[in-house]
């Protein structure tokens, strides 16, 4: 021993088992904070990323610009990247499909939007890209490297080479149009079609300082892309980061508070039992400072051992996660590649953070320790710890549980400061689940898609719009998509999960009293709806979505269910509808969207429906309100400002009855199904059955959203592996702050414990004593971790709201587990000392420590 | 000349009612090389005695100079570093630190002040303790007696220049007892030191050069060689 600092040393090495505790604490923390920091970085980049993808990666633009602005853009020091397009006159395909071919310069590529599938991009005027789901629509059918006719941004034809396929996209194939680009080498060159020009800026450039100035050389023309630079934090309006900045500090903030519970604890208790040493070490002449520096160094080298094994090991985690979903086939975040990237600042930052905690953890058991009074320590030759007794007049519940629970009770109360470390921890804990359990859920209800349309992999659709070859419209025959023997035949395909047929949706208006018109929504709308008198009752027409729901989808809508029945039998016996009375609207004053009622419906209440204001404004048709969901299954599963209804068929032929044709034109025809598969599923033989089945179909086209939707499934998951994985990690930092408390709490009464069996207690007995010790500290701590937790998370929840407006959903799921949770932890914690204790001998317990 | 001097020592706990008066108007002066026994029943405030001339405590009135220093106008840290060098403790529950070996607790004191230990000192204090074969035990591997002797050690190690013992016998048989004692009146012949010695034992008495007898916080009698002074 060189010097008395290695004195920590060996108390930590006597002391293993709490010394391992804490240090499992402080690498659990410091895992957490690098993993959450690095996940939200990897969330934002990711955002960036995803929203490149889908706008393009350009800053900001000119639409129409002149050549010459274009040559000042390119001009400009402030800029890197300069690109330039021509929007594309439409090539019409056999009346049904169209492609628009996009002129663009070869930085456009990168500034545009624009996903190659296979190939390469074009790189002369001769060359095209298109997608891949128009390629067999052309009259050509070419393949990669074929040939194809199409309609130049100047109207000319033009025959290109397509030497590269670009990735079906949702929209451009249901609405049939194709999006093609081709090479433009001279973005001065005199054309018909407007040219638009893109810019991204340097890097380190302070982009909200130079907007304006890009902004005054056209105002008219001028545009951004207002979703990347929110995102990079360089709008005019900073609140998002603002927001994400506050959630992830609180969430930061609170698992180091719960680090620096976790090791106060520890040393506190640490520092408790080596009271008589320290007083020791004072009477031998060591000094405060001497002493406090005895604990910083034990500090020092827990945080030593264990901040960097946290940062490996959160590192590790995420990196094991991400690597065991890539393995899996996933597709981390809907993005080809994902990297994980080791940003310095988390690193530092969390050693930092990590540094500060375990310090600060230290701070008041060192002062303690260096307080102690010599005297004190060479006189109690046997307490450890002089305790001043309290006593308190309120009475306990725990008095009721007889003497044990009445020993219980003086136990937890004898001490002040014991007491309130103990609580604290537990209280810590709680609070800390039920924070992160709310936080994960809200965050997955607003990043996921949750509408049973996410397993839909499939659409098939019939074709409405035709057209002659002189651009008359054709006189089509209605009638069903699909037969139900086809469907029935769909519905057997292994790895069908359901079949959902798809009707036209006409928009009739509810003539909705005006006091069932809920009051909230006319605050904050104003009166948009119209206002009507309807058999002498003062009205508003309120929009309404009337849709046909097949059993399928009533199966679907049972979940959502809030009050009445979801059978469609019952329902069309009522002649009734469901109704989703939740709207999510943007409100213009709050600058957000809201999710709030729009009417005050009840089941039974009477819906008068105006079916078709326009051309028959007599037809009124009721209906009653037969069961409320909460939302629809289907996607959007809030309206904007829109009441929802759902009907089944015989409700809907009453309701389509006699009414004029130009409302509800194909009535109750079947216009097409769409097919969801189970999720792990394989697609391949039901695309290609289903191909199959619409070849022999006229009319008929074949949606195939599969991948899409498979990505945006994985990404679901994900993020619940990502959301649980967390929860998981604050789950064990609880418990583990929760044993180590109780349990030194207990093991530091060895002695008196000892005592009562000497005296005549029972094993049983002193087990039942601490038992309901351990569980009364679970019950006060949930109490407040209950109380701080919830109150956080409206914190949180305010910060939410802000970004995205939602209802305050009191955290019920995470309070019930984390409490049940707390409870047990408190009642099995015990029970491993006890055991221990009990094959002690009792001598050994009775004598003095040396 | 006086190693230790005390001056209308008190020492009172509590208040009012509760007040307790554990030492009053003490005063008494030990010069060097002295062996002095403090004798008393309990509570008779011989080991508040101790614990004032220690610096340990602090005094309610009075003044305790060592070395001609005050003890209590330093300041706490001070106080420390005075208690350190030039005051070691011996005490009836030995009070080693469990996690250091024999020869570590001996330096401690010295380890406590950045000090590389006299290697040489310290083997010969370990040899005259009797520990040459114990130099690497811990304290549990130990037998009272031995404990003890440690304790004797650390308290030599800084060659202080008092040494305090509160009833170092009292946790020993006769046999171990005596050599304990002969331990300290070795360190009173070699080293010149101070000892003042806190015990019921009155072989302890019997083996002082002097005898301070206190009874209810006050001195009752200082006798030296027999003679009451």
């Amino acid at each position: 021993m060189k010097s008395y600092g290695a004195l920590a040393g060996r108390y930590l090495k006597q002391q293993r088992r709490r010394t391992i505790l804490t240090i499992v604490g402080i690498i659990l923390s410091v895992a957490l904070i690098s993993a959450l920091a690095t996940m939200g970085q990897s969330m934002k980049d990711n955002m960036v990323e995803q929203t490149i993808y889908q706008d393009g990666a350009y800053h900001i633009g000119f639409g129409p610009a002149t050549p010459e602005q274009y040559e000042k853009l390119s001009g400009n020091v402030l800029l890197d990247e300069v690109g330039a397009f021509r929007q594309g006159k439409l090539t019409e395909i056999r009346n049904t499909f169209q492609v628009q071919l996009i002129e663009a310069t070869k930085t456009s590529f990168d500034l545009l939007p624009i996903h190659l599938q296979e190939g390469r991009l074009p790189q002369t005027p001769d060359e095209a890209v298109v997608e891949e789901w128009v390629l067999p629509n052309l009259a050509e059918q070419p393949k990669l490297g074929g040939t194809v006719e199409l309609v130049k941004p100047n109207g000319d034809k033009h025959t290109y080479k397509i030497v590269g396929i670009l990735k079906n996209q949702k929209y451009s194939h249901s609405e049939g149009k194709s999006k093609g680009y081709t090479f433009m080498a001279d973005p001065g060159a005199k054309s018909d079609a407007t040219l638009m020009a893109m810019a991204t800026f340097k890097k380190g450039v302070d982009i909200s300082q130079h907007l304006p100035e890009f902004q005054e050389m056209d105002k008219s023309a001028f545009f951004t892309n207002t979703r990347l630079l929110a995102l990079k934090g360089e709008s005019a309006d900073k609140s998002l980061n603002t927001a994400l900045l506050v959630i992830f500090g609180i969430l930061i903030a609170l698992v180091v508070l719960s680090t620096i519970a976790v090791i106060y604890n520890a040393f506190h208790i640490a520092v408790l039992e080596r009271m008589r040493h320290f007083g020791l070490l004072r009477t031998i002449g060591a000094t405060p400072s001497q002493i406090r520096k005895l604990v910083f160094r034990e500090a020092g080298v827990l945080a030593a051992i264990g901040i960097p094994i946290g940062l490996v090991v959160g590192y590790g985690a995420l990196w094991l996660v991400l690597w065991g979903m890539t393995s899996a086939g996933f597709r981390i975040l809907s993005l080809d590649e994902f990297h994980l990237q080791l940003h310095a600042w988390i690193m530092i930052g969390s050693v930092v953070v990590g540094l500060l905690a375990v310090f600060l953890a230290a701070w008041l058991p060192a002062r303690k320790a260096s307080r102690v009074s010599p005297v004190d320590a060479v006189k109690g030759a046997g307490s450890i710890v002089r305790e001043t007794y309290k006593r308190v007049r309120i009475p306990s519940l725990l008095n009721m549980m007889g003497v044990e629970g009445n020993m219980a009770s003086k136990n937890i109360r004898r001490n002040r400061s014991k007491f309130r470390i103990t609580a604290f921890s537990i209280v810590v804990s709680v609070m800390l689940f039920i924070v992160f359990h709310y936080f994960t859920q809200e965050s997955l209800r607003m990043t996921v898609d949750n509408s049973e349309d996410s397993q839909v992999a499939f659409q098939i659709r019939q074709s409405l719009n035709r057209y002659d070859d002189n651009g008359n419209p054709i006189k089509m025959d209605l009638k069903d998509a699909l037969s139900e023997d086809t469907i029935a035949q769909i519905e057997g395909m292994t790895g069908v999960k359901a079949v959902y047929r798809r009707y036209m949706m006409p928009n009739p208006a509810v003539i909705l009293p005006s006091e069932k018109v809920d009051p909230n929504f006319t605050k904050l709308m104003g009166p948009i709806f119209e206002p009507r008198d309807y058999e002498g009752v003062p009205s508003q027409l309120v929009y309404t979505n009337l849709m046909l729901f097949d059993d399928a989808r009533f199966k679907e809508a049972e979940k959502y269910l809030i009050a009445g029945t979801a059978d469609p039998k019952k329902l069309a016996e009522d002649n009734a509808v469901l109704i989703v009375q939740n709207v999510k609207t943007m409100v213009k004053s709050k600058k957000k969207k809201i999710e709030m009622p729009i009417a005050r419906l009840k089941v039974g209440d009477t819906l008068n429906l105006l079916m078709d204001y326009e051309f028959d404004p007599k037809v009124v048709r009721q209906v009653k309100v037969g069961g409320i969901l909460s939302q629809s299954p289907f996607s959007p599963t809030l309206q904007e400002n829109t009441l929802a209804a759902f009907g089944a068929k015989p409700t809907f032929v009453k309701l389509l009855k006699d009414v004029h044709p130009t409302f509800a034109p194909y009535g109750t025809t079947l216009m097409g199904v769409d097919v969801a598969v189970q999720d792990g599923a394989s697609d391949e033989p039901i695309r290609q059955a289903l191909k199959t089945i619409v070849a022999q179909m006229p009319n008929t086209q074949l949606i195939d959203i599969a991948q899409e939707q498979k990505e945006s499934r994985q990404f679901n998951l994900q993020m619940q592996i990502f959301v649980y994985g967390f929860l998981i990690v604050i789950g064990l930092i609880g418990s583990l702050n929760i044993i180590n408390t109780v349990q030194t709490n207990l093991l530091l009464r060895r002695r008196e414990l000892g005592l009562l069996q000497a005296v005549g207690m029972t094993m049983g007995q002193l087990r039942r004593m601490a038992s309901l010790e351990g569980v009364w500290f679970g019950v006060i701590g949930s109490f407040w971790g209950l109380l701080l937790g919830t109150g956080l998370s409206y914190l949180l929840y305010l910060q939410l709201n802000g970004m995205q407006g939602m209802p305050f959903r009191f955290p019920w799921l995470g309070a019930v587990i984390s409490c049940g949770f707390a409870l047990a932890v408190g009642l099995l914690s015990v029970q491993g000392p006890l055991r221990r204790m009990k094959k002690e001998n009792l001598i050994e317990e009775l004598r003095e420590e040396v | 000349m006086n190693v230790i001097e005390a001056a209308g020592l008190t020492k009172s706990y509590g208040k009012d009612t509760t007040l307790v008066e554990a030492l009053k108007n003490v005063s008494f002066s030990i010069p060097q090389g002295e062996f002095v026994a403090i004798v008393g029943a309990s509570g008779s405030g011989k080991s508040t005695l101790l614990h004032l001339l220690g610096g340990l405590d602090r005094p309610s009135g009075g003044t305790v100079r060592i070395d001609g220093e005050d003890l209590y106008a330093l300041k706490e840290k001070e106080r420390a570093v005075f208690r350190r060098r030039k005051i070691g403790f011996i005490f009836q529950s030995y009070n080693l630190i469990p996690v250091l070996n024999v020869e570590e607790n001996i330096m401690l004191p010295l380890l406590l002040d950045h000090r590389q230990p006299d290697k040489e000192y310290i083997r010969d204090l370990i040899d005259t303790l009797g520990l040459d074969q114990r130099r690497k035990h811990l304290p549990s591997e130990l037998s009272g007696g031995q404990q003890q002797r440690v304790a004797i050690g650390r308290a030599l190690a800084y060659r202080p220049a008092i040494v305090l013992a509160d009833e170092p016998t009292g946790n020993l048989d006769s046999a171990n007892g005596r050599e304990v004692l002969e331990l300290l009146k070795l360190a009173v012949k070699q080293f010149h030191q101070t000892v003042v010695v806190i015990s019921h034992d009155m072989n302890v008495a019997a083996e002082a050069d002097r005898v301070i007898r206190m009874q209810d916080g006050k001195l009752l009698s200082d006798t030296r060689g027999g003679i009451v002074q």
